[in-house]
């Protein structure tokens, strides 16, 4: 899921020389939104309540065309709209809105955990083929630091990645996996394969089997 | 725009027959688990990916000896208990994306099998890398999630996205005459689109663009922020919202006597049951505090004039709970406020039997006042015993400070309150519950206790809705009440500060329930505050002595009553305080009308946010669809109509009027 954090102070110096419109999604703050440094740096600089707007689901696209729309005589006025989202939310925005340049005011990060609002331990990167029935159910592209399919790397030391010492190998991790399940051969008899990069241009590698569109 | 983009992010599809007959090699028996998906236009419940791995499971001459589907496998708190069900020792067989089948095979740890029969679905792009995670709504626009924004320079088009290479200093030049890309001729170059949204602002790139940082958020940041994240979620007790408190504009104000209105219209269905039945006239002199109201009932209460003067009328008038029409009787108060003689202070209440003392709260019409209004004779008398008494002072909703300015004013009152209560119940546990950001009530409940030994005083972390019973039993006693079930019989009652503060005006000095302390506020109000309101007061008196509003609710504002997320909108100013009035809120509308033709994404985050731990989009479903006995088969009466997932719906669904609307037709049924 995305998570936002604030852009550095350098946006009050913008929101103090040009006329903005302020437009605020709060869709997310319960998963994480800096709204509290968001709201500081809008009294620091000054903007007044007329100009700024508190929305939800931004990425909405009927919700967010129909607030603007709401908005309309402000965005007269203005020569600039900064907005506080993820980039899906500035995206959007920016597309209704192609005459006016729009600010990003956050950055965006990614956390663990699709659905909800809860982050997850563990992660998905969406690679479209499935190796944990090979890996014993612990993902090696997302476990291991490197993302390596066929084996570990040589670099762990007592079990702890050689890029960062706080994570647990995943390749070790997957073994301790196997080993519990009698099942070691597996990573014998099937060799993990190369990983298949075309899959995230074509996306779905069988779209015309399935019968569903991407 | 004509046409509404709906993208289909389902998360997972089945695997390919020929690797799934290969994975599955070797096994006899095994369970089959399958998520009910995410992120996709939800129509159906779709079971086509688990049916069509039955039939190839089947056609390996395989046995399911159980078949189960989960609404969101990933969600560890609703799926953990599906897993410890699961009794054999057979391996498991999940479909869904690899989050799900990851936290399956960590759950059973090396002790079982699990196999893995879905591939993640990737995010179709252009980009070479991960291209992009999409919105919580299913529109075509995405974000790499790469941490240093570009979107300022780029006009608003994203180059880690739309360009197949991510390139972040212009075009590779590699696009053809027409403008598209050479990786992917369907898409048009990234950076060509960027200088036309450029050109089109007048102006170019401004400045030039850093070189991308991989290491802008490292792995234990993100950590830090997953742990963070799950803190919060499972405090005290699971689902829950933290929305913004709103409560500095009135929390310091002390509460004052709001001015007895010329007129009253009290309402005779004042309580949870009966209505009461009608003892006044038209024309009938009134004195405060006389009964007009007999209690109709074993769970009913009596309803008291609240002020002295004549009833001028008993009509129906718009109740601001049920919005229907109900009998109300209109009162012109004579200005004289002559007491009723019933009103006076007992002399020995100190060696009053249990029976005298629940019959005295019968008499002065005591309820519930945290908004449920529940008769607190009938609560007194619970069939089991109980052996801790938890005093509400959570007061959750946002923008009302009611409650915590009783505890700052009254903590005296509220202890010989919570003295009657404990004698009648034998109690010897107190808790006293106050959310932690009311702290001058913390310190003046603290100090009021000093002397009491058995009262404990609890300020958990505020959370929506920790003052529900059943969330603040769990939350501050560990206990938790089943399904269907009622605080006692955990052992555990609950009683709300502002009833206490009735119940010693009651006992103490005779007071019937005609007066109660309201939190006006809202985002224009011209004099927030807590005032001390008669029963009856119509909200256009409050409104114009606080709003400076007389005759309607303006235009593009709405009024409550009770808070933001379970306050009822009211549709007429003429209606009137009651018991169960906490406060009254002049709030600004949505500026976005909220359409009955929004339709479930399957987002998944009302479920999170559940803290009956029930699944609210099929509400928001079979509600639409008029399905009510369907929305039976969800556990629709569980609901305690908190709000959670209407406030956090990313189609913004009505799911509390459609939840409304099925626990009606439920009730008929049954």
């Amino acid at each position: 899921m995305l998570i936002t954090r604030c852009k550095d102070r350098e946006l009050i110096d913008i929101l103090k020389k040009k006329r903005c419109l302020v437009l605020k999604c709060f869709g997310c703050r319960e998963v994480y939104f800096p709204e509290e440094e968001i709201d500081h740096i809008l009294k620091e600089a000054g903007v007044s309540a007329s100009n700024k707007g508190r929305f939800d689901y931004l990425c909405r696209e009927e919700f967010t065309e129909r607030y603007l729309k709401y908005l309309e005589r402000v965005l007269k006025e203005v020569d600039s709209v900064v907005v506080f989202s993820c980039g899906v939310g500035v995206q959007v925005v920016s597309k209704m809105l192609p005459e006016i340049p729009v600010i990003p005011g956050c950055d965006t990060y990614y956390i663990n955990g699709f659905q909800g609002i809860t982050a997850q331990d563990v992660d998905c990167q969406q690679c479209g083929e499935c190796w944990l029935n090979i890996t014993g159910g612990i993902c090696p592209i997302t476990s291991c630091s490197k993302g390596l399919l066929n084996g570990p790397c040589g670099g762990a030391k007592n079990g702890k990645c050689e890029v960062n010492p706080e994570m647990d190998c995943g390749w070790v991790l997957i073994y301790k996996r196997l080993k519990a399940l009698g099942e070691t051969e597996m990573l014998k008899k099937s060799a993990v394969n190369i990983r298949d990069y075309r899959i995230i241009i074509e996306g779905r590698k069988d779209k015309d089997e399935s019968g569903r569109k991407t | 725009m004509d046409e509404k983009t709906v993208v289909d992010y389902t998360k997972y599809r089945l695997k390919k027959e020929d690797e799934l007959k290969e994975s599955l090699g070797g096994i006899n028996r095994m369970t089959l688990l399958w998520c009910k998906k995410c992120f996709t236009e939800f129509k159906e419940e779709t079971e086509q990916e688990c049916q069509q791995a039955i039939k190839i499971i089947r056609g390996l001459n395989l046995s399911i000896s159980h078949c189960e589907g989960i609404d969101f496998l990933c969600n560890n708190h609703h799926t953990i208990k599906v897993l410890q069900a699961l009794s054999s020792e057979e391996p498991v067989g999940v479909i869904s994306c690899g989050i799900g089948i990851q936290f399956v095979a960590s759950f059973f740890d090396g002790k079982r099998k699990v196999l893995a029969l879905a591939d993640s679905v990737p995010q179709s792009g252009n980009a070479t890398s991960i291209a992009g995670y999409h919105g919580i709504a299913l529109g075509a626009e995405k974000c790499a999630a790469c941490g240093q924004c570009y979107l300022e320079k780029t006009g608003g088009i994203c180059p880690v996205v739309a360009c197949a290479k991510s390139l972040l200093n212009g075009p590779c030049g590699g696009a053809s005459k027409d403008g598209k890309c050479e990786v992917n001729k369907e898409l048009p170059c990234a950076w060509i689109e960027i200088y036309k949204r450029l050109n089109g602002q007048k102006r170019g790139i401004d400045s030039r663009i850093d070189i991308r940082d991989y290491n802008v958020f490292p792995v234990d940041e993100e950590k830090k922020h997953i742990k963070i994240n799950q803190e919060r979620r499972r405090e005290g007790f699971y689902g829950g919202l933290y929305p913004l408190e709103q409560k500095e504009a009135t929390e310091g104000l002390s509460i004052r006597v709001f001015p007895a209105p010329e007129r009253v219209s009290i309402f005779l269905s004042q309580h949870t049951g009966i209505p009461a039945k009608l003892l006044v006239k038209t024309g009938d002199k009134v004195k405060k505090g006389q009964k007009i109201g007999e209690s109709g009932g074993f769970v009913s209460a009596t309803v008291h004039s609240s002020v002295s003067g004549k009833v001028i009328a008993i009509e129906e008038k718009v109740h601001p709970v049920s919005q229907t029409l109900q009998t109300a009787v209109v009162i012109e108060n004579d200005g004289r406020d002559t007491p009723d003689s019933s009103i006076e202070p007992l002399i020995s209440r100190d060696g009053l039997p249990r029976e005298k003392v629940i019959d005295i709260l019968k008499e002065k019409g005591i309820v519930g006042l945290g908004g449920a209004m529940f008769p607190s004779s009938v609560k007194l008398s619970p069939p089991k015993p109980v052996d801790i008494l938890i005093v509400n002072g959570c007061e959750c909703e946002p923008y009302l400070n009611a409650d915590n300015r009783l505890m700052i004013e009254h903590p005296e009152e509220l202890l010989k309150g919570i003295e009657i209560v404990r004698r009648l119940l034998e109690i010897k546990d107190i808790i006293f519950a106050i959310e932690d950001n009311k702290k001058e009530a913390v310190e003046s409940i603290t100090s009021a206790v000093k002397n009491y030994p058995d009262i404990k005083v609890a300020t958990p972390k505020t959370k929506y809705p920790q003052g529900a019973e059943r969330m603040l039993i769990k939350r501050v006693s560990g206990r938790e009440v089943p399904e269907a079930g009622l605080p006692f019989d955990v052992g555990v009652v609950v009683f709300n500060v502002a009833t206490l503060y009735a119940i010693y005006k009651a006992v103490y000095e005779g007071l019937p329930l005609i007066e109660r302390v309201i939190t006006v506020a809202g985002e224009d109000a011209v004099s927030p505050g807590n005032y001390l309101v008669r029963i009856g007061t119509h909200f256009s008196d409050i409104l114009a002595s606080c709003s400076g509003i007389k005759s309607s609710i303006p235009e593009g504002y709405e009024l409550r009553m009770g808070g933001p997320m379970m306050g009822i909108v009211q549709k007429d100013v003429n209606s009137a305080v009651i018991k169960g009035t906490t406060g009254l809120l002049l709030m600004k509308k949505y500026p976005v009308e909220v359409s009955e033709e929004n339709i479930c994404i399957r987002c998944g985050r009302c479920v999170d946010v559940c803290p009956m731990e029930l699944i609210p989009y099929y509400y928001a479903y079979y509600g639409q669809k008029k399905q009510w006995s369907d929305m039976a088969r969800y556990k629709v009466k569980s609901c305690i109509e908190c709000g959670c997932c209407q406030y956090i719906c990313s189609s913004k669904i009505d799911i509390v009027g459609l939840v409304k609307k099925g626990k009606r037709y439920a009730d008929n049924k049954m």
